[in-house]
């Protein structure tokens, strides 16, 4: 069976080449033409790499995205923009998929496994506590986010559409958030990054955390196992830290973290004092925060990964104790 | 086809109409447009397009705006709109808005204006013959900073100006310059003078505002970074008859636009991305007092600089593109009072002129001329299919008409 990741050399994407190798699978990794390819070499292995075939091309590019097709079973997309204005993250993300998803059903690929983000989902409406799973609603007002989930959800909607329109056979892996060695395992779910000191947001919420390795073999169930088309599955660790958790676990392993309080029930407050100001001052401080944005970041919910246990007959292989020590040593 | 510009003059006591405004192209600069629109009472955004409609649909979601396009011929004839904003890659600029102009809108081009001198000349006179107004985006003129410089100037505090130093560091490692270095056949490469096409309008604009001759002398020369197969780096000396400039561009300094003008006086800077003006110049002391006057002189400035702008955070002034609502302000009024326009269509010219003598004089002395000389892009180009280009370009041709919302 002939794989296509795209994204490959990114921090899922290699994890998820090598895996895929690993199962004996024939691997093409999609490649920008600035990409080097020294470093995924080394990271899959000399072992695993005969069996890696390199496409360089531009997602934009129509013909690009049919000549990475050609042949292909199963398309992995995981490139995507993480970083940049909303125009940007839609040009990095949004238009690139829809290239990437008309050159598939052009050329009728198995499987589609689209690597979309646990921030899909409209957190703000739930309610406090409330269990978030694959039946919760995606976020309406998408429009009102971050740029990256705002576009995750524009790229997802795309997918669906694409799935019931044209028929493209569809997989959506809902990852929560990716930590691994060489990013840590600090996020913004934790609380707010400021000059170099972490605003710590309440500390007993749990945290919608996975490990990198634990989202590959996630997407590799996803591309082969059967009767799953027309799926979305979130993937998550078993055991969820919660920010304080994670604090004192970085203090313990000798690492320096800054952070300072802010109680759960102030956030609130706070964003929407904020938000009023950021309006009243036409933006003389970016309206970053705001009080929706905040409600589906910080609000207090439960997160289960059952389906994906289930239905991918897939379970995370590492302890969270063991995934966050492998996740600072680097 | 045209249609006359609409009067939007009301009598007192009615509110005034709104001048209808549409947004061409929607990416990178595009949330400034709409941000500093939004804030303005005389005009509302109604539409937003863009060859990709992702992209003119993100636009209208986030910043209320009711219809989105992905053609521009199908916006033009629905919407119908006084005023467009073009803000799509430079090389689109002249097809744009030449079709704006002959539907009948006001417009407002990004900077740089046009590709060449010949493209702006037509783009004036087809403006002028239909007796609508035409912009182009030299905003920082509308800087607050900038607007106390020149009051400071008229003052006399400076003497008559004699020389004007402008400065842009623009690192190749930022967000843009980045794709620009990393994508050979990005549209920026490809523009007649490359990325200093796109990028030396603002500090070139901000000597020709005291360097009034028509044909001063010009001397440029470029440089490329190592490991860049294009150039990056650029200077260029001015020569009018009382009022000389030089021009720094450079990708190996940190980002900053900064503007000295020196006086028969003394001299004034004006740093945009800090909001200051200082003085510059030798003390007058003698001997060694005058390494004890200079500090002292700079910290009393620092003092004023640091009251005024902490005065103005507490009124809630300090914005990153006031200049951008400070032009479109003045724009807007001379559309509905009929008058002159902000910044004289001659002068749009003039710029774009000394532009193209600028990068024929780098050329010309560009030893590696030749390897440098990239296929340059139609004016017409329809951008959807490239992604460097993708973004802010429109479908400039009319095909079957489609509304997204």
């Amino acid at each position: 069976m002939n794989m296509l990741v795209t994204g490959a050399a990114g921090f899922l994407g290699r994890r998820l080449v090598r895996e895929l190798a690993g199962e004996g699978l024939r691997v093409r990794c999609f490649l920008r033409a600035s990409s080097k390819t020294d470093d995924l070499r080394s990271f899959v292995g000399d072992a695993l790499w005969p069996q890696v075939d390199i496409v360089r091309g531009d997602l934009m590019n129509p013909a690009d995205c049919r000549a990475a097709v050609d042949g292909i079973d199963v398309v992995l997309h995981a490139a995507a923009g993480l970083t940049g204005s909303s125009a940007v993250m839609f040009l990095n993300t949004v238009v690139p998929t829809r290239r990437l998803m008309d050159a598939c059903i052009e050329q009728q690929v198995k499987r589609f496994v689209l690597v979309s983000s646990l921030g899909v989902y409209g957190a703000a409406s739930l309610k406090k506590n409330s269990v978030l799973d694959e039946s919760c609603p995606v976020d309406e007002a998408a429009h009102l986010r971050d740029p990256y989930t705002y576009s995750k959800v524009v790229q997802e909607q795309a997918a669906w559409e694409a799935h019931r329109e044209r028929g493209l056979p569809l997989v959506v892996i809902r990852p929560g958030v990716i930590y691994g060695p060489g990013r840590g395992a600090l996020s913004n779910r934790i609380g707010l990054q400021v000059g170099g000191r972490m605003l710590r947001i309440g500390g007993g919420r749990q945290l919608p955390y996975v490990y990198v390795d634990h989202v590959a073999t996630a997407m590799r169930q996803a591309a082969l196992e059967p009767d799953v088309v027309g799926e979305a599955f979130n993937v998550l660790d078993d055991e969820l830290p919660n920010g304080k958790s994670v604090l004192r676990m970085y203090r313990a392993a000798g690492k320096r973290v800054r952070s300072l309080w802010i109680p759960q029930c102030a956030i609130g407050p706070l964003s929407s004092l904020y938000e009023r100001y950021s309006r009243w001052s036409e933006g003389q401080l970016p309206g970053v925060i705001t009080r929706y944005r905040s409600d589906s970041m910080w609000k207090p919910l439960r997160f289960t990964n059952a389906k994906a246990r289930q239905r991918l007959k897939w379970s995370p292989h590492l302890s969270f104790a063991e995934a966050f020590q492998r996740s600072i040593a680097e | 086809m045209s249609r006359p510009s609409r009067e939007i003059k009301q009598p007192e006591g009615c509110t005034p109409t709104l001048l209808r405004v549409a947004l061409v192209g929607c990416g990178q600069i595009a949330d400034a447009h709409l941000q500093e629109i939004a804030k303005l009472r005389t005009a509302k955004v109604v539409a937003t397009c863009d060859a990709l409609r992702d992209l003119a649909m993100q636009a209208a979601a986030r910043f209320n705006v009711p219809a989105y396009y992905n053609d521009l011929a199908t916006m033009l004839a629905e919407v119908r709109p006084d005023v467009v904003h073009i803000a799509t890659p430079a090389h689109t600029h002249f097809e744009l808005a030449r079709q704006c102009l002959l539907a009948g809108c006001h417009v407002y081009v990004e900077k740089p204006f046009t590709q060449n001198a010949d493209e702006a000349e037509t783009l004036v006179a087809i403006a002028a013959e239909r007796g609508l107004q035409i912009t182009v985006g030299h905003d920082q003129l509308f800087d607050p900073a900038w607007l106390d410089l020149k009051s400071r100037i008229a003052r006399g505090e400076i003497g008559t100006v004699t020389h004007v130093e402008s400065i842009l560091g623009y690192p190749i490692s930022g967000q843009f310059g980045s794709q620009v270095a990393g994508d050979p056949r990005h549209w920026v490469r490809r523009l007649p003078g490359g990325l200093f096409q796109n990028t030396i309008s603002h500090p070139l604009y901000r000597i020709t505002e005291f360097l009034m001759d028509a044909e001063p002398t010009v001397i440029a020369d470029w440089a490329r970074r190592p490991g860049l197969d294009f150039p990056t780096e650029l200077n260029v000396v001015l020569r009018g008859q009382t009022v000389t400039g030089t021009l720094t561009f450079s990708s190996s300094i940190p980002s900053q636009r900064v503007t000295r003008v020196y006086g028969t006086t003394g001299a004034l800077e004006v740093d945009f991305d800090g909001q200051v003006i200082r003085s510059v110049g030798p003390a007058k002391a003698p001997g060694a007092f005058a390494k004890l006057l200079t500090p002292w002189k700079q910290w009393r400035q620092a003092g004023r600089n640091l009251r005024k702008n902490l005065w103005r955070f507490v009124k809630a002034d300090i914005h990153y593109f006031a200049g951008l609502k400070g032009l479109s302000k003045a724009f807007y009024a001379s559309i509905a009072e009929g008058t002159s326009p902000p910044i004289e269509p001659n002068e749009i010219v003039r710029v774009t002129q000394l532009m193209d003598r600028i990068f024929g004089s780098a050329r010309a002395r560009d030893v590696f001329s030749s390897k440098a000389s990239l296929p340059t892009l139609p004016a017409s180009v329809s951008p959807a299919n490239s992604r460097t280009d993708a973004g802010n370009g429109v479908n400039a041709a009319p095909r079957e008409l489609e509304v997204a919302r």
